[in-house]
């Protein structure tokens, strides 16, 4: 119902000429809106939940655990962009169902060392839109392939409690920057750009998903997760979530501001023609007492997608 | 002159300062070189995830003297043996590439249990159900295994303690943990993991409550020699109403004794003569509770001698073999006979249930007996620690893939999750064992004769209770 009737935000996307080029830190609260930026009643609402952003039993717990999910579809996607070297023995069948365990195992083990290897190798730059508290930029920065993560959040008090947190965890040191800026503002190109859980929070995400295609080198993926907008997620995040359960704070979510997985794939379709793959897109659903599961129906709920940037 | 000591120890002073502020830092701490805490530095050196990450390990003995027993082991056995579960002895040998003494250990095929008020009887059976071993060779095996591996990111330190812990932020229980050790040295630790055993500092230091009970019982070890090698290697269990006794193999003619019993007749059992006990031991697995407690009372006042009690045991054993129909049975029923014990290695020490409300906190974790401690009338103790390990090493490499802050409670989590079900499932029946057992109250006794008999003649039940014993079910 909530399909046919609500608009998508993708569709409504209005181009606002580039404004200055340089905005001074200070002035940030009071400049005039760019394309890409949140409304003052997002900012204001992830303003007052700053402080207690890294409470893992606090407002922000069912993200942290999320995040654990966000991760793990990250790793999967980066690693099946690797493929098992000449020296690596690749069964061409199912060795499982037909080797003893112990080679099986011997097997896989092999070829994860293999893939794990190549990936270990790269130094990716990684461009975290949207970080809110470093909830994710944190974890992407410890990860041993990851060279350095750029953080950006158009909620200053977002940035200060990032800041302060990562300076706490000496391996970030130098790995992990972060700034508050609007999206067209970034310079250079990224191997990785993540707009997870943001899409939803934003007036014109079809000017995010622009912007952030422009950042990203060929050959580099974007991470993109939202939600669906149907009666599914209307009752999972906004009526138990928000309302019945109170896992999540109340006024988080806009019902009308989701977007469905069909509309980016559709979005990327329409602008990025034959410049596009889609690697992967995977629904995620939370199950009390058990955490974030991760399913096959990425038109129902939240969902991951990853693209990549093929021209 | 005055000033000039006044100088002199002011610079004393500054420079003790100046030592004491330079923390090293690592990312995990480890606080005890028992089995649990030496697994764990293992099994993190041997994994892939895991292996790049700066490790520190204390203990307040001498873990190079525990080192010497893998090259020179003595000629006799230790008197610290325990069983080791299949599963247990798989993730040591195959996951941490441990390799344990094998001539000083011995596997068992099975299990006779029987009821010391009646003659119901429960036998388990099936190949090297699990193995008899020393806590040394587990442990010096493990240090053998460590001092191969050769890495420069691993740091053990000995006869050691640790002083203090506090976090180094005291306002922000999320910063890393503060470790001062009697050495002088000082760590900064991302995360802190007590396997410091039942009385754990660690424990102490989170603030995590453990709750259980003393069974005002105590176990009591011997080594035992016996008349022969076994003809069928098993272990031999009998509830006796003052406690279970069991009487475990050792390689060869050796075996080893677990008595569990009430206070003053496990002080009884340490001081008489070591022949008294040898013929105790015996007669515990054959005669009736009331003999047994004849012998006590008379051993007690010191009116029965050696030749008295040994030729009144042999009368009454012999009477009850008679009743067999069968002579074969006896070696069916009975264990073998002890025909020595050990005196010296006769110890005692008292049993408790215990388990902590959480395994995690902040920046800490609890493993082994810093988080749970049960009685070792199944032999699972030290396999629970090695479960706990095993769950914990799973999930810092789970956390390390997602990026995770290892110390963090999201990291830790999962380990509690996994552990702390399975872990109370296991110390629940442990207990309730304890107790059915613990009495001679007609209908209970009846009751419980009545359950064991049926459990003998259902096979598909005793199989899971084989796998629980061998640590397959999860």
């Amino acid at each position: 119902m909530l399909r046919t009737v609500t608009p998508s935000p993708l569709k409504n996307a209005v181009r606002v000429p580039q404004l200055l080029t340089s905005f001074g830190r200070k002035n940030c609260r009071e400049r005039q809106p760019m394309s890409t930026s949140a409304s003052q009643d997002e900012m204001k609402h992830f303003g007052e939940l700053a402080p207690s952003w890294w409470d893992f039993w606090g407002p922000q717990r069912i993200l942290h655990k999320m995040n654990l999910k966000r991760m793990d579809f990250i790793q999967k996607t980066l690693q099946k962009e690797y493929q098992a070297g000449s020296g690596t023995y690749v069964p061409g069948f199912n060795h499982q169902a037909f080797l003893p365990k112990q080679v099986s195992t011997a097997i896989e083990q092999e070829l994860e060392q293999d893939i794990r290897g190549q990936l270990h190798s790269q130094k990716l730059q990684v461009l975290d839109v949207g970080c809110g508290g470093g909830i994710l930029a944190e974890c992407l920065a410890r990860l041993p392939f990851v060279a350095n993560v750029k953080g950006i959040d158009l909620t200053p008090e977002c940035i200060e409690i990032a800041q302060s947190h990562a300076s706490k965890d000496p391996i970030l040191n130098g790995k992990l920057s972060y700034e508050v800026q609007a999206l067209e503002e970034v310079e250079g190109v990224y191997d990785l750009v993540t707009c997870l859980e943001m899409l939803e929070h934003v007036d014109h995400p079809g000017e995010i998903l622009r912007h952030a295609w422009k950042k990203l080198k060929v050959g580099g993926i974007l991470m993109v997760s939202t939600i669906n907008r149907d009666p599914v997620s209307w009752f999972t995040t906004i009526f138990m979530a928000e309302q019945v359960l109170k896992l999540v704070p109340r006024g988080t979510h806009h019902a009308s501001k989701y977007i469905n997985s069909e509309e980016i794939i559709e979005w990327f379709q329409d602008e990025c023609k034959g410049q596009h793959q889609i690697l992967n897109c995977k629904g995620v659903m939370y199950v009390p007492l058990n955490g974030w599961i991760e399913h096959d129906h990425s038109g129902v709920g939240n969902y991951f997608m990853a693209i990549k940037k093929t021209a | 002159m005055r000033s000039a000591r006044l100088f002199k120890s002011r610079w004393i002073l500054s420079r003790a300062l100046a030592s004491s502020v330079l923390p090293k830092k690592t990312d995990i701490f480890i606080v005890g070189g028992g089995p649990a805490g030496l697994t764990l530095a293992a099994a993190i050196r041997t994994s892939p995830h895991l292996s790049g990450l700066n490790t520190t390990l204390v203990d307040a003995g001498d873990l190079k003297k525990t080192a010497q027993f893998y090259k020179n082991p003595p000629e006799g056995y230790s008197n610290r043996v325990i069983s080791l579960t299949t599963q247990s002895k798989k993730f040591l040998e195959q996951r941490v590439g441990v390799q344990l003494l094998q001539d000083r250990l011995q596997a068992f095929d099975g299990l006779y249990v029987s009821d010391g008020c009646t003659d119901a009887q429960l036998e388990l059976e099936k190949n090297s159900m699990g193995f008899m071993i020393e806590i040394l060779n587990i442990q010096s095996s493990l240090l053998d295994r460590l001092s191969k591996l050769q890495a420069p990111t691993l740091n053990l330190i000995d006869q050691t303690k640790v002083l203090n812990i506090e976090y180094v932020d005291p306002a922000d229980p999320q910063s890393w943990l503060k470790v001062s050790l009697s050495n002088g040295e000082v760590f900064e630790t991302r995360l802190l993991v007590g396997c410091d055993g039942f009385n754990s500092p660690v424990r102490k230091f989170s603030k995590i409550e453990s709750r259980g009970w003393f069974y005002n019982r105590f176990g009591v070890v011997a080594n035992l020699k016996l008349d022969f090698p076994p003809f069928k290697v098993r272990g031999w269990q009998r509830f006796l109403p003052t406690g279970p006794i069991a009487h475990l193999p050792m390689p060869d003619d050796h075996a080893t004794l677990v008595w569990s019993t009430t206070e003053p007749l496990s002080r009884l059992l340490l001081s008489i003569e070591p022949q008294q006990l040898t013929l105790l031991i015996n007669a515990a697995f054959v005669l009736d509770d009331v003999d047994m407690q004849y012998y006590y009372k008379q051993l007690e006042q010191g009116t029965i001698t050696t030749e008295e009690l040994q030729e009144d045991i042999a009368h009454r054993t012999e009477s009850k073999y008679a009743k067999l129909e069968d002579d074969s049975l006896i070696d069916e029923i009975y264990p073998p006979i002890v025909s020595e014990v050990e005196g010296s290695s006769r110890a005692r020490f008292p049993l408790k249930l215990s388990h902590a409300d959480s395994y995690i906190t902040d920046r800490i974790a609890l493993v082994g007996d810093a988080a749970h401690t049960t009685h070792p009338l199944a032999g699972q103790g030290l396999n629970l620690g090695q479960g706990d390990v095993e769950s914990l090493v799973k999930a810092l490499e789970t956390a390390s893939q997602r990026g995770l802050d290892l110390g963090s409670v999201l990291a830790l989590e999962p380990y509690w999750a996994e552990r702390y079900p399975y872990n109370n499932m296991l110390l629940g029946v442990v207990d309730k064992l304890h107790k059915i057992y613990s009495t001679d109250f007609g209908p209970i006794v009846a009751a419980r004769s009545m359950g064991l008999k049926v459990l003998q003649r259902l096979q598909p039940i005793k199989n899971f209770m084989i796998q629980s014993v061998s640590g397959k079910v999860k």
